[in-house]
């Protein structure tokens, strides 16, 4: 067969099993969750029931209301300013954690392991959770969603940071040992210049998530945008969720345009 | 191309600090996976001496330079450094030794985003404070400093330029100016020419000849070029499997010499060719 294909061909590499026994392997746990009595109660019969149901839906969120728009101006703004405060906070603790968290800036084993091992905790806690949780410690408002947002950020641009920082050059860095630095003045002088771009593109990379996230915060009562959908959504004011979806479209395909030039130009 | 004049006294301009010796007793380095990079070593080098050191791939000259600034610690035996006890030296009193001695590396080693000159302040951090490094406000005396060390290599007008945007000889000047710009008693070259080409090898290691001749500087210089370690260094070392098999004059050493040490018949792959470096000339 391969010497019709192209005459010296080589033949194909073995190994092909092992794709389909990995698909296989996810057929068989699709088959388990969906099964009766153990699995995700999950059955193409509810859609099918609730299709005219869900149909008039629809129908409403291809009208938006646009008289609602100076309603949710304030909201919109508000959850803008989340992100951007929340961003800003985020980044500039995420520079010495970042430090503490590679090798390359932070020799010291144990400190370094305490850093991430703490970071990979604030990270595996999901950010709608900690905003339902700050809501219930500091009250309903715009201060426990930038908490959130804070500890959301932190969480992945320090694990993003120190990761370029590891893969980073350490000559610059042994020069300033060489020269009788101390670690946190190797780091500063030496090291940050050179870590600085990616730091700017994980943080505005956290911006752009920062926007998205926002949004929904307010659904457990981290104010903005949030808030709203949940009292329209209450009163099945489908139009006016559709403007609302609508205007999160915009300013994020706006935030992603715009972080995105600015990330090229640092390159 | 370069600013040094011939006139300047020894020791005048920047060189604050006198001239250091090194003084290596029984020196043993073993690294942590076990393998010896240095076997035992006794070793004299006298204030404002030029050291050629070479060997073989894995001989130890690498081990041999970073144990003197204490990159690398040393497992057994003592070493001093200018009258000081280098290998008992830990956190402040290292760092202010260091501070004493100028190193340059085979890859330059700059922080290639940031310009020129905060390359060279690198240079003062030992004599800088935590704070002032971490805003950046540098005193005006270690400015001064770095200003006249880039003067010395010719590289003053590339001052505010990006590292990186430089040429690998250019690199290497002002890797030489952060060295200078330490006032260092002593400056280790880790094969400083190994990744330039053969005319601007010449001038970096004219620049390290004229630093030792002028300002007086001790220099040890690793090399694996013969004729580079010949015409340059006053004074040969070489090293083999860790330990030293020859010491004595450089310009005197003969091929025999090279291939005692080398172990093999030296070819042209040990030659650097190009511009012949006497021993007494005066590059341009
Ligand atoms: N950090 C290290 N950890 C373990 N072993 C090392 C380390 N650095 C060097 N060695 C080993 O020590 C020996 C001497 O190495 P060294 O780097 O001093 O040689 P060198 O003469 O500088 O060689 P080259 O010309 O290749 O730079 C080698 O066997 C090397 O593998
Ligand atoms: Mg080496």
């Amino acid at each position: 067969m391969s010497a019709a294909e192209y005459p010296g061909l080589p033949a194909k590499p073995g190994g092909r099993w092992k794709i389909w026994l990995a698909i296989a392997i996810i057929a068989a746990i699709t088959a388990v969750t969906l099964a009766p009595g153990i699995g995700v109660d999950f059955s193409l019969d509810a859609i099918v029931r609730n299709w005219r149901n869900g149909a008039e839906k629809i129908g409403q969120l291809l009208v938006p209301d646009w008289s609602f728009f100076p309603r949710t101006i304030e909201p919109l703004i508000e959850t803008l300013q989340m992100a951007v405060i929340a961003s800003v906070i985020g980044a500039i603790v995420s520079v010495p954690l970042s430090m503490w968290a590679a090798r390359l800036t932070n020799p010291n084993r144990i400190t370094r392991g305490l850093v991430r091992t703490i970071l990979n905790i604030v990270r595996a806690v999901p950010d709608l959770l900690y905003a339902a949780v700050l809501v219930a410690m500091v009250g309903v408002g715009a201060l426990p969603g930038i908490i959130a947002l804070v500890l959301f950020n932190v969480g992945i641009v320090v694990k993003l940071v120190s990761e370029a920082i590891e893969s980073g050059d350490p000559g610059p860095g042994e020069a300033a040992r060489a020269a009788g630095g101390t670690q946190t003045q190797i780091n500063r002088a030496a090291l940050l210049p050179d870590i600085w771009p990616p730091f700017i593109n994980q943080a505005l990379y956290a911006f752009e998530l920062n926007v998205r996230a926002s949004t929904v915060l307010g659904l457990v009562g981290a104010g903005g945008l949030g808030l709203l959908i949940d009292a329209v959504r209450t009163f099945y004011r489908y139009d006016q969720l559709a403007l609302i979806i609508l205007e999160i479209l915009v300013v994020v395909v706006l935030i992603d345009w715009a972080s995105a030039a600015m990330r090229k130009r640092l390159k | 191309m370069t600013r040094i004049s011939p006139e300047t006294p020894a020791g005048a301009a920047t060189a604050a600090s006198a001239p250091w010796s090194i003084r290596l007793r029984d020196a043993v380095v073993r690294y942590p996976n076990g393998v010896v990079g240095l076997k035992k070593i006794s070793l004299d080098i006298e204030a404002g001496e030029m050291v050629s050191i070479v060997g073989l791939s894995g001989s130890g000259k690498s081990s041999l330079i970073r144990t003197i600034n204490g990159l690398v610690p040393l497992s057994s035996g003592t070493l001093e450094v200018g009258g000081h006890r280098m290998d008992l030296a830990r956190g402040r009193e290292l760092r202010r030794l260091r501070g004493q001695i100028g190193m340059i590396f085979q890859g330059f080693n700059l922080a290639g985003r940031t310009t020129v000159l905060n390359n060279v302040l690198v240079g003062r951090l030992a004599h800088t404070s935590v704070p002032r490094t971490l805003v950046g406000a540098y005193r005006q005396r270690d400015r001064q400093l770095a200003f006249e060390a880039l003067d010395r290599v010719g590289m003053l007008e590339r001052v505010y330029h990006r590292a990186a945007h430089l040429s690998g000889g250019q690199q290497q000047r002002v890797a030489i100016a952060r060295a200078l710009a330490q006032e260092p008693g002593i400056v280790l070259a880790d094969e400083p020419v190994a990744s330039l080409d053969p005319p601007t090898a010449h001038a970096v290691m004219g620049d390290l000849r004229r630093i030792n001749r002028e300002l007086g500087i001790t220099v040890l210089v690793n090399l694996h070029l013969l004729d580079l370690a010949r015409g340059y260094g006053t004074r040969l070392i070489g090293l083999r499997a860790g330990e030293i098999v020859y010491d004595g004059p450089a310009a005197t050493a003969t091929d025999a010499d090279f291939e005692r040490i080398y172990g093999r018949p030296i070819g042209d792959q040990d030659l650097l060719g190009g511009q012949s470096a006497a021993p007494t000339g005066t590059p341009a």
